[in-house]
């Protein structure tokens, strides 16, 4: 009895495995075609918190080396010296080696400006690792300075902005908890 | 063959002799069939089986080459004869060369006796449907000879899993060809179709329940010889990494799949020839040509609908073990396969003429399970539309 | 009449002779880099041996030197598919010791990303069984939907497979606006997807067949070998870290712990691992949107300084990851960096029994072993 039973029951499993996929002739197709076949790129389809290439707007980095410090795998190096003459921060080297970084967003929870950000970019794949390399200070530069009467120079505010937004939204929850 | 290049020859009054022009067509038809037919229908199932098996995964599959990617068979052989073929250094060199070619020397030595209309057959051999049988197990010696020579002992068990399996599935795939040649009186492939009729009731397949059963065993038993999904355990590619092919790169390793593919054709060509009334249309015309284009049609549809049922098959079923393997040839399907035939006979005995009530029955019984299959894939249908609709979150 | 076959030893008096196969660390079917060493007579497995150590990071070494901060996206390597409960292991561990209170909304963000991460391993867990099977379409089915997880949890922290969602003290960002309600939306039809992917898979004859009665499990060897997880619970143990030492939130949560039965073949057999894996994705299910209900306003994260010194000792921390109780033990010496850390995983006790589990088994049966006990490599070696 147990013969016939085995039978049946392998055609009937059979069959209503069968239903199913064939139910999926008439279902859509969940591919996304990336990268030449979509209506938008990718990248802006990301959410906002999304992790992708470091990018660093050093036109608001105070030089402050939190990312430095934060980063656990030192993939950060910057090297920022005092100008004797100005009393300024120079910021005489910004380097992240993408190729080393892990894309923890440890950096840019610290950063007081939101200089340090992840940007929605992730396509990186290049020939060499040292073009992996990012390197910021083409030539060195003051640091920047937060003014306490709020910032006033037109080519900054819309920086800082983005930056302060970033912040708000990504960055430094414990900002927000207290 | 014949027959058509005697209509041929009478329609026009060239003044060939008889037996040139039979020669001639043979050598032309044959060489039409290999690299016309045989050859792009392999490739153009392997891009079917892609498209068939991301649409039931919820895939697009491949679609940049040509028009939905129906070029894609092409780009794949081309790049596989511009790869290196590495022959593995502790390789038995001559006979690792050797198999591929006898692999798909089997299959296509098959085509020899397998109808394309009521005119078009390469040879009609009144051993038809013996001489595929045969021929196709040559595929054993040739994957056997890639297992061996490979030196790898994964391509050792991928060969000796397919030797017990084809050699084992023989036997059921022999004794479901029985009933047929019962009732048909005859192994030549022609002659099994006219022995039936256009109209699905005059089908081997309804003939009687025996007959129907045959017709499962066969399909399952045949399934097997191909060495496709559930029975897919010579390459396995989860277990044997790629069983027998392991080894293979390039272009030979392509030929096993072509021979694969090509089985498929082969397959689905047996069924319809066994079963299901062949290349027969109704005689709707006088013109031969008409007619012959209507049966190569009618034939190709009916093979292809099992070559898309074994893809089917193939995205739906996990793989059987081999000792499970053996206990389903030898426990179930030879005793159910010698049952068939002795049914068949005492069918035939009792009723001689044949029951045109039992056909219609069988038919009904058909229809009522086509429509039972039909309403379950509407209710998965129609809860998968409730979710379809409901998360579409992705992100375009 | 039955015709009597004699035996004369292995293989019906013919000489047989013992191959070597070596299975891994390349084989498809191994989940990243594992090798066994396969003693076989034939199809029959004599012996398989677990090689481990192909995929050692020095994960615990690299906590010495890293910081309690920074060796938080580390966690997430070692079981890069359900990182989530890594990062709550660690988390928990540098609490514990630095006497840290977790806001209530930061532990419910916890749990629905852990749950949903549990979620996400599972089903990859499932679809690669199936794989390994040959059953090819679960796979994609279950891709299909995991991907869909990927984004939720892409929306909420940034990032797919290492999240490093979670902070000492809570969690790093709060429920984007909206988030609650795409999270139940998806509830809605991956509950049915999942019904769907069971239809298709755990009835089929084939399927039963090749997993029932396989290299089963019994209660008693299960627990001294130290199996967790689904793997436990499979043989019938019913053990869950949540339910027997519950962390975190999930006090306030309604949930089942599934317990294998042996209902096709025998207790604890691949069938039961399996059946176990796959209604434990519902129940995760179940639990966030419990959590998605139940969940209060308020900080996500307390105030924890950036040099983090905890005190002086050592903590021990279990949780349940989606493989199983994961164990963290930290000690500390109170400076900057942690003294010494150790993990114990679920895959790794998995992959020590598999040696005991292998003679008579088949070569086809090890594969659908290895899968049905949802081995992910870097978990074994760390």
């Amino acid at each position: 009895m147990s013969y016939i039973g085995n039978i049946t029951d392998t055609f009937s499993s059979i069959f209503e495995g069968m239903s199913i996929t064939f139910s999926q002739f008439f279902r859509p197709a969940y591919t996304v075609q990336y990268p030449d076949r979509m209506p938008v790129r990718v990248q802006d389809t990301l959410p906002y918190r999304y992790r992708g290439i470091l990018e660093v707007d050093l036109e608001i980095c105070t030089g402050c080396l939190a990312c430095e410090r934060a980063c656990p795998i030192n993939c950060i190096v910057i090297d920022a010296e005092k100008n004797k003459e100005t009393k300024a921060l120079v910021l005489k080297r910004f380097d992240i080696d993408m190729a080393k970084c892990m894309y923890c967003g440890l950096c840019s929870e610290p950063c007081p400006t939101g200089s340090i950000h992840h940007t929605r970019e992730f396509e990186g794949s290049d020939y060499s690792l040292e073009s992996l390399v990012r390197r910021f200070v083409k030539v060195p530069v003051d640091a920047y300075k937060p003014k306490k009467t709020g910032e006033n120079d037109p080519a900054i505010v819309p920086i800082l902005e983005r930056g302060m937004r970033y912040i708000e939204e990504f960055a430094q929850p414990e900002k927000k908890a207290s | 063959m014949q027959g058509f290049i005697d209509s041929l020859l009478a329609t026009t009054t060239t003044g060939l002799s008889r037996e040139l022009a039979y020669l001639g067509g043979m050598i032309g038809f044959g060489a039409l069939v290999v690299f016309g037919f045989i050859l792009p229908m392999a490739g153009i199932t392997s891009w079917l089986e892609r498209r068939v098996w991301a649409k039931i995964q919820s895939r697009v599959g491949p679609n940049r080459v040509g028009p939905g990617g129906f070029l894609q068979w092409l780009a794949d052989g081309l790049k596989n004869l511009l790869k290196e073929d590495v022959i593995p250094e502790a390789a038995d060199p001559t006979l690792f060369r050797l198999a591929p070619y006898i692999v798909v020397a089997g299959f296509v030595a098959a085509f020899v006796a397998i109808p394309f209309a009521g005119s078009l057959i390469i040879a009609d051999l009144n051993i038809g449907i013996l001489y595929i049988s045969a021929v196709t197990s040559l595929v054993v010696v040739g994957i056997l000879m890639a297992g061996w020579s490979s030196n790898n002992r994964w391509s050792m068990l991928g060969g000796i899993r397919s030797a017990s399996q084809i050699i084992s599935y023989e036997i059921p795939a022999g004794l479901s060809v029985f009933p047929v040649v019962l009732l048909s009186g005859t192994l030549s492939m022609q002659g099994i179709i006219e022995n039936q009729g256009w109209a699905p009731v005059d089908w081997h397949m309804f003939h009687s329940p025996f007959t129907l059963a045959a017709f499962l065993m066969s399909y399952i038993a045949l399934l097997a010889e191909g060495n496709r999904t559930p029975f897919d355990l010579p390459e396995a590619e989860s277990e044997l990494v790629a069983g027998f092919a392991t080894e293979y790169s390039g272009m030979r390793s392509l030929l096993f799949f072509l021979a694969e593919w090509g089985n498929l054709y082969v397959i689905g060509a047996i069924m319809a020839t066994l079963f299901m009334g062949g290349w027969q249309v109704p005689a709707f015309t006088d013109n031969v040509v008409l007619l012959t284009v209507a049966q190569f049609g009618m034939f190709f549809a009916k093979t292809y609908f099992w070559v898309f049922v074994a893809m089917w098959i193939r995205a739906t079923l996990p793989r059987v073990r081999v000792d499970q393997l053996m206990s389903l040839c030898w426990k179930y399907m030879v005793p159910i396969a010698m049952v068939n035939m002795f049914g068949t006979a005492l069918v035939m005995v009792v009723i001689p003429e044949g029951s045109r009530l039992m056909s219609y029955a069988l038919c009904g019984l058909m229809l009522f399970g086509l429509v039972r299959f039909g309403r379950r894939v509407n209710y998965h249908l129609k809860r998968s539309r409730r979710y379809d609709t409901v998360g579409a979150i992705m992100p375009v | 009449m039955s015709v009597e076959i004699e035996l004369a030893g292995e293989g019906g008096g013919l000489a047989t002779e013992e191959m070597v196969l070596n299975m891994g660390p390349q084989h498809p079917s191994t989940h990243g880099v594992l090798r066994f060493i396969v003693t076989a007579d034939g199809e029959v497995m004599r012996r398989a041996v677990p090689d481990i150590g192909y995929l050692h990071r020095s994960i615990e070494k690299i906590a010495e030197k890293v910081g309690w901060h920074g060796f938080m996206p580390y966690t997430d390597r070692v079981d890069y598919v359900a990182a989530m409960t890594a990062n709550q292991g660690w988390a928990m561990c540098a609490e514990r010791l630095g006497g840290i209170e977790v806001p209530k909304r930061g532990e419910y963000c916890r749990v629905i990303a852990a749950e949903l991460g549990r979620a996400c391993s599972h089903l990859l867990g499932f679809g690669a069984m199936g794989m390994d099977i040959g059953a090819i379409t679960p796979f994609t089915h279950a891709l299909r939907e995991r991907e869909m997880i990927n984004d939720l949890l892409e929306e909420l922290c940034g990032a797919r497979l290492t999240f490093n969602y979670l902070r000492i003290g809570g969690v790093a960002w709060d429920l984007p606006p909206g988030y609650e309600e795409k999270v139940l939306r998806f509830l809605d039809r991956f509950e049915l997807a999942v019904d769907e992917m069971g239809e298709l898979l755990s009835d089929n004859r084939i399927w039963v067949e090749r997993l029932a009665g396989v290299a089963p499990v019994p209660p008693a060897m299960a627990m001294a070998y130290g199996l967790a997880g689904p793997n436990l619970r499979a043989s019938g143990v019913n053990y869950d870290c949540r339910k027997a030492h519950p962390y975190s939130v999930y006090n306030d949560f309604e949930f089942d712990v599934p317990v294998g039965t042996g209902e096709k073949g025998e207790l604890g057999d691949c069938y039961d691992r399996y059946i176990c894996r796959l209604r434990e994705i519902r129940q995760s299910s179940r639990i966030v949107r419990q959590a998605i209900e139940k969940i209060p306003d308020g900080p996500v994260i307390a105030k924890v300084p950036r040099n983090f010194k905890p005190r002086a000792g050592d903590c021990h921390v279990v949780l349940e990851s989606a493989r199983g109780e994961m164990d963290w033990y930290c000690a500390s010496d109170g400076t900057e960096y942690p003294y010494r850390v150790h993990i114990k995983t679920g895959s790794f006790t998995a992959m020590s029994i598999m040696e005991a589990l292998s003679p008579g088994l088949m070569i086809a049966d090890l594969v659908a072993v290895i899968a049905s006990f949802d081995i992910v490599a870097p978990e074994v070696d760390r």
